[in-house]
């Protein structure tokens, strides 16, 4: 594939409102090209606030999730393009999968690659999954795959996507308080601006009755609940429900009586609300 | 172990810190909590304790949150040692290290625990700050306040001078002197000089740079968020350079403490992995040194009677009588370098007839220490000096230099604190 290199993290401000006034009369075909951001240096103190923000411990080793924040505006300069075939306001994040090859610290040099891929029939819309790819000195350190939801007109007859195990049942394991403005403050450290996530009026104009949280804090605050395991190889998957609207208070529930443990999101009376559920793999010695 | 068998010694095994950095400086954001947990990692790593328990985990922080109540569980929780791994918070003053390594080695040595973690952090930087406390405790009213009224009566006591907040202050609460100030005093008191106490700075300096470019350090430290070597480290300091410098402690002509022979505010954290013998030997992990006495002081430093950081030198006879040893039969000396006239005054006081006499109760002066023996990875001064994670740096360093000079080598450890207290302790190469 052919690959072309950004020169720096592409600013996502411009790139939502470019999308937002381009968002018509799309179609097609997945562009053929991906992106490349070579050899980016972790910058420390965008790590830490990052960490701080998620709660993992602040310090050298790359969250599970942190990647995903490094390549999250290759994504969406993808996606804004005029060749993209599906207009990115509305488009949901469902599902996303990461896998960590190695630990990685903020001494690597990382190589950081987006594409699109697999454009698919859903029942009720098309799925793309954005693939990002990062590299350290020609080896393969971390891959993420979130995948999208363009909601419409459905394909009855499409494979359903693999589902998530089911949700953990029992008492919450922790109690997770959202503040108001956590969609702001995620949007500081992941550019991630888009209007759904800064605040009640932004999101309402938007078609929510609040500001939601983005669905990868929401991944990254319960992977961070379950250690620095999840820094080492291992694969994770989460599959965002339900949207958790700000302020909230969710709670956590974890199930590791299997090979792999699964935690969900929720919240209501008798936990009723789904947010998400999120599986975690260690790789056995790892 | 029976109950009536004799102590075993506690055996020091490793320990990890991270650089220590000056404080508003590349650690400014980094949390207690973040700066613990990293010293803990990496010396997990280092021993292949990743899912392991350990007996305890004892660490603490001076300057502390109140958030913080559970600082070191919490960050037993945020590691790789498992979660079963009990922990507590202590804490002494700049003495908070060595008195966790004192009391993690008693309960091994009581066969208690059979291995544990003892370390501690602090950073000057990240550091609490509380509400006024007029506002505290008009906050706490209104609180308390069950009616409209008594809610009205509260809210009518907040005044505009309440938003001015409670900063933490390097002072005593006693006398409201600073340490450097208190230290003033002694250095007077003791005749040190200028000159003295920049050599004395030069040489911890040159100690501390010959470690590092020798590799001492290599098994000692992590690096942490891209510092590799202590941040006030000056391998090409001189005395020249440091008598330039204005005094900043002490009053008028005789003023000789400046910001080169006082150490700096610093961040950082440390940590040393305890254990016993067999506890060591089923893992495979060589031991380094063995913990063999300790001893606590305080001295009456408020009505001026002795100088705030003179209590290790009441600490000393303690343990040389209960050894039979002398001062002069330890191999290696590490006085931690709160200033480098802390030490000079120590070495002084230990030195005068007078003061071993009137002060100590001894017949004969303690006598000159060899100062090829002192300090001789560097101190406090180079390094710098994140309160309570002095105690872990000097007990790991002091270990291995132990044990490069062969079995049977003994060090001595000398801390001061705030409140006029001194924890000493001695190691003996395995």
């Amino acid at each position: 594939m052919e690959l072309r290199e950004v020169a720096s993290t592409p600013a996502l401000g411009p790139l939502f409102a470019r999308a937002a006034l381009t968002q018509r009369g799309r179609g097609g075909a997945l562009p053929a090209h991906g992106l490349l951001l070579a050899a980016v240096q972790v910058d420390r103190a965008h790590l830490l606030d990052y960490q701080h923000l998620c709660r993992f411990a602040g310090g050298d080793v790359l969250p599970h999730t942190y990647p995903h924040v490094l390549g999250f505006p290759l994504q969406v300069a993808l996606m804004a393009g005029r060749d993209f075939p599906l207009p990115l306001p509305g488009l949901v994040h469902l599902e996303n999968r990461i896998t960590v090859h190695r630990r990685l610290t903020a001494d690597d040099r990382l190589d950081v690659t987006v594409h699109a891929a697999d454009l698919r029939p859903h029942a009720k819309g098309q799925l793309v999954d954005l693939v990002t790819e990062v590299d350290v000195d020609g080896e393969r350190v971390w891959e993420g795959r979130s995948t999208y939801l363009r909601r419409g007109r459905g394909d009855a007859n499409a494979v359903a996507p693999q589902s998530s195990p089911p949700m953990p049942q029992g008492p919450p394991a922790g109690v997770l308080r959202l503040p108001e403005g956590l969609g702001r403050a995620y949007a500081a450290v992941s550019g991630d601006v888009n209007p759904i996530h800064l605040h009640a009026l932004s999101a309402k104009a938007m078609g929510f009755p609040r500001a939601i949280a983005h669905g990868m804090w929401t991944a990254a605050r319960t992977l961070a609940t379950l250690g620095p395991e999840a820094s080492e190889p291992s694969t994770s998957e989460v599959w965002f429900r339900k949207p958790v609207l700000l302020p909230s208070t969710v709670e956590l529930v974890v199930d590791d009586s299997g090979s792999r443990t699964v935690v969900g999101l929720r919240s209501g009376r008798e936990g009723v609300r789904e947010h998400l559920v999120l599986t975690l793999d260690v790789e056995a010695g790892a | 172990m029976a109950a009536s068998a004799k102590p075993r010694r506690a055996a020091v095994i490793g320990g990890n810190r991270i650089p220590f950095a000056r404080a508003n400086s590349t650690y400014a954001k980094a949390s207690n909590q973040d700066m613990l947990t990293a010293s803990l990692e990496g010396l997990v790593a280092r021993f292949g304790l990743a899912g392991e328990p350990v007996g305890e985990v004892t660490a603490g922080a001076v300057l502390k949150h109140s958030r913080d109540f559970n600082l070191t569980r919490e960050s037993v929780l945020g590691s790789s040692l498992a979660p079963t791994t009990p922990a507590y918070d202590v804490q002494q003053a700049c003495g908070t290290g060595l008195e966790a390594t004192v009391l993690v080695a008693n309960k091994i040595a009581l066969g208690q625990v059979e291995s544990g973690i003892a370390g501690g952090t602090d950073t000057a930087s990240d550091a609490p700050i509380a509400v006024n406390e007029g506002l505290r405790e008009t906050l706490l009213a209104l609180n308390r306040a069950k009616t409209p009224g008594q809610r009205l009566k509260a809210v009518a006591r907040l005044r505009p001078g309440q938003v001015v907040p409670e900063i933490p202050r390097n002072v005593e609460p006693r006398t409201g002197l600073s340490m450097g100030e208190h230290m003033a005093q002694t250095a007077a008191h003791w005749g040190v000089t200028r000159e003295a106490q920049d050599e004395l700075a030069v040489q911890s300096h040159r100690n501390l740079a010959a470690a590092y470019d020798r590799g001492f350090f290599d098994d000692l430290l992590t690096p942490y968020l891209g510092l590799t070597r202590d941040q006030n480290l000056r391998a090409d300091s001189s005395v020249d350079k440091l008598a330039k410098l204005k005094p900043v402690f002490g009053r008028g002509d005789g003023a000789t403490m400046t910001a080169a022979n006082s150490t700096p505010l610093t961040d950082g954290a440390s940590v040393v992995l305890l254990g016993s013998d067999e506890w060591a030997a089923e893992r495979g992990l060589p031991v380094l040194a063995h913990l063999v006495d300790a001893q606590t002081a305080a001295v009456d430093y408020v009505t001026g009677h002795e100088g705030l950081l003179m209590a290790p030198a009441y600490a000393l006879p303690h343990l040389l009588e209960r050894q039979g040893m002398k001062l002069q039969d330890f191999d290696l000396v590490e006085i931690h370098e709160a200033f480098a006239a802390t030490v000079l005054c120590t070495l002084a006081a230990w030195e005068s007839e007078s003061f071993c006499r009137d002060r100590l109760g001894l017949d004969a002066p303690i006598g000159a220490l060899d100062r090829t023996r002192l300090n001789v990875n560097g101190s406090s001064l180079a390094a710098g000096h994140p309160f309570a994670a002095t105690g872990g740096r000097i007990v790991a360093s002091l270990a291995k230099s132990l044990e490069e000079r062969g079995s049977g080598a003994r060090g001595l450890i000398s801390i001061c604190a705030a409140g006029g207290q001194g924890v000493m302790a001695i190691l003996e190469a395995a």
